[in-house]
């Protein structure tokens, strides 16, 4: 089982714990990871479609050389490159503009073929829960757990959900919480905005956003929040402290990444998952996961 | 079938507070949730108000929620709310003034916003013959969004706005949409311009919701989208997002991918030193935790002059 694999720059910038552990637990569960390296970013949703799209389809047309699949561990990656791979496979006139004006230069044409997952898909899609089961040495028993997809990981369901089965990628953190053995904290924002696509033009909206979603999963009872987007980490974790001041109220809840918590199932100590290096404090996580037979 | 309605209540003559009445009523299996609210005013309680006028999903005019979800009541079938019980609960939208029980205040809800976008065409050229045509196809696009019949479901869904009840909101930056992409139209950099102050485009966290909620399938996420990389194209005019999205756009057209270290302090501007500091903090915990990406030390990506040379293709083609 193997991927070309788009770690995006979070994953080593502002979420530099992100990064080790994806790679760490990929191992384990021998998934193997041929990075790419000579690729472009997403766009993120920053950069207009008319500079994204031929900037995607370049990486795409990279993997697909390859003949790899690509996985990714950040929805918005997920999410941007999921929607330019859409236009790019159900238009072949725009794929051969672009593959004309863009990508012939350099000797690279995108066919359509290639398929981008995140890392929640594959487990899902490609690895097989019974396998992942097969594989706990740690469920997470007695822990409750939040789920946060972020947007860009649910819709538009052209890109996101195309079929009726796909549909189920909707749920698949939910059923990811019971499948490692924790309790499912249910929160009603855990497909909504983490804010952080405004924290420049509107920080105070994008502050009463987190402090709304970790507000409400602390309400529930949530030892943390688990989320497979990095941006919605940087948010929900990094601007935690900024939240509770300005919301005026304490919530100090920790926020791990679906790597992180992938690893402590199976079996990998916080440490090694690089749990320190939150600003949220994930002591009460690790003292109770250390208790865990 | 029996089914007992559930339904919100206020009356402003009365105390102003909020209550709820119940009525059982008998209906056919078939029924729409406006069936039921027309038999309970016909033949219960005439005091009850809500919002109804073509009772066929044109107007939508009868937006309400329905246990929970907000829904047109003139096409919503009861039967599709009463699996678990026979039961069902009203409400008006979560977001707004309530005027008498399921009525709101639709000018703060929509109508105040759509004026705000100026929700007229300002010809380039005088009309001949008092008309101003142009070929059909060029109307393709916007004849979709012209679709729209102000039901307010993507506001109702929206992200933003059980936050901050000003942002302008879906319907209105969708009607915005429907001028600035008007052929016909002059001056899109005025109009834009309007869009990009606060509680405008720039608000939008591009989470398509609105999307998944529009009955017309408008995609208003699509279009405020479209009109953010319209805006892009043209020169930001809302400083705080043009720092932002220039440093962006200068980090990865440079290296290839984004300098986040850099994001952060050119966002807040290099002579803004309030902001700055607001950012000491943060940076210092994040440090103090081998978080922070040191700005300037931000290698280049392989591959980062091909990346450049179709960033100034992109940049070429466009103007
Ligand atoms: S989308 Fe974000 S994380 Fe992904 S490559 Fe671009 S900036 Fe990096
Ligand atoms: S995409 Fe923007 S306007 Fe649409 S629902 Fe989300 S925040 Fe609201
Ligand atoms: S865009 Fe769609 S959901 Fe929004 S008001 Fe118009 S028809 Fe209704």
């Amino acid at each position: 089982m193997k991927y070309a694999f788009y770690p995006g720059c979070v994953s080593r910038g502002g979420c530099p714990e992100l990064y080790p552990s994806a790679v760490k637990v990929s191992a384990k569960l021998d998934i193997e990871l041929e990075e790419l390296k000579d690729v472009g970013c997403t766009g993120a949703g920053v950069l207009p479609q008319y500079l994204s799209d031929p900037i995607n389809a370049r990486t795409f047309a990279k993997a697909e050389a390859m003949g790899l699949p690509i996985m990714t561990i950040c929805s918005t990656c997920q999410g941007v490159m999921s929607q330019a791979n859409y236009r790019l496979k159900a238009d072949p006139e725009y794929r051969t503009k672009i593959n004309k004006e863009y990508l012939s230069e350099e000797g690279l044409e995108y066919k359509g073929t290639t398929e981008v997952k995140h890392l929640l898909w594959v487990l899902f899609e490609d690895y097989g829960i019974e396998r992942l089961k097969s594989l706990l040495r740690k469920p997470l028993k007695g822990l409750r757990v939040s789920p946060f997809y972020g947007c860009y990981i649910r819709r538009p369901p052209e890109a996101i959900t195309p079929t009726k089965e796909l549909n189920r990628r909707k749920n698949y953190l939910d059923e990811l919480i019971e499948i490692l053995g924790a309790e499912l904290a249910d929160i009603s924002g855990k497909g909504k905005c983490c804010g952080f696509p405004i924290l420049t033009a509107n920080e105070e909206n994008s502050l009463a956003m987190v402090g709304k979603h970790t507000g409400e999963a602390k309400e529930k009872g949530a030892d943390f929040m688990v989320t497979p987007c990095p941006l919605c980490h940087l948010n929900l974790d990094g601007n935690q402290p900024r939240a509770e001041a300005q919301e005026g109220k304490e919530i100090g809840l920790p926020i791990l990444h679906l790597p992180q918590f992938l690893g402590l199932a199976l079996g990998f100590d916080p440490g090694e998952m690089n749990l320190k290096r939150h600003i949220v404090s994930t002591q009460p996580v690790e003292s109770k996961v250390s208790m865990l037979t | 079938m029996e089914v007992t309605f559930k339904v919100y209540r206020k009356d402003p003559e009365k105390d102003g507070k909020p209550g709820r009445s119940n009525y059982t009523i008998d209906i056919p299996e078939d029924a729409t949730v406006l069936d039921g609210l027309l038999k309970i005013r016909d033949e219960i309680d005439s005091t009850l108000a809500f919002r109804a006028s073509c009772l066929r999903g044109y107007c939508g005019d009868c937006l309400v929620r329905v246990s929970g979800r907000a829904r047109l009541s003139c096409v919503a079938k009861v039967t599709a709310f009463t699996q678990k019980a026979p039961e069902i609960s009203l409400d008006p939208l979560r977001i707004v003034p309530v005027i008498k029980d399921l009525v709101f205040d639709w000018d703060a809800f929509m109508w105040n916003k759509i004026r705000a976008v100026q929700p007229w065409l300002e010809p380039k050229e005088p009309a001949s013959d008092g008309e101003n045509l142009i070929p059909d196809a060029a109307m393709k696009d916007l004849r979709k969004v012209m679709s729209c019949y102000y039901c307010g479901m993507c506001d109702e869904g929206c992200t933003v706005l059980p936050v901050d009840f000003n942002f302008l909101g879906p319907a209105a930056l969708t009607k915005a949409y429907r001028f600035a992409f008007d052929p016909r139209g002059k001056e899109t950099r005025e109009r834009l311009k309007i869009l990009e102050e606060p509680k405008g485009i720039w608000d939008c966290v591009h989470c398509y919701e609105a999307d998944e909620h529009c009955p017309r399938g408008i995609e208003p996420t699509k279009r405020i989208i479209a009109l953010r990389d319209l805006a892009f194209k043209l020169g930001i005019t809302n400083e705080k997002v043009a720092r932002h999205h220039k440093s962006f756009a200068a980090s990865v057209k440079e290296s290839g991918w984004l300098d986040e270290g850099r994001l952060a302090i050119e966002s807040e501007g290099l002579t803004n030193i309030k902001g700055l500091m607001k950012l000491l903090p943060i940076a210092a915990r994040a440090m103090a935790r081998g978080k922070a990406p040191i700005p300037y030390l931000h290698p280049k990506r392989p591959g980062a002059d091909k990346i450049k040379k179709i960033f100034e293709k992109g940049e070429q083609e466009t103007k």
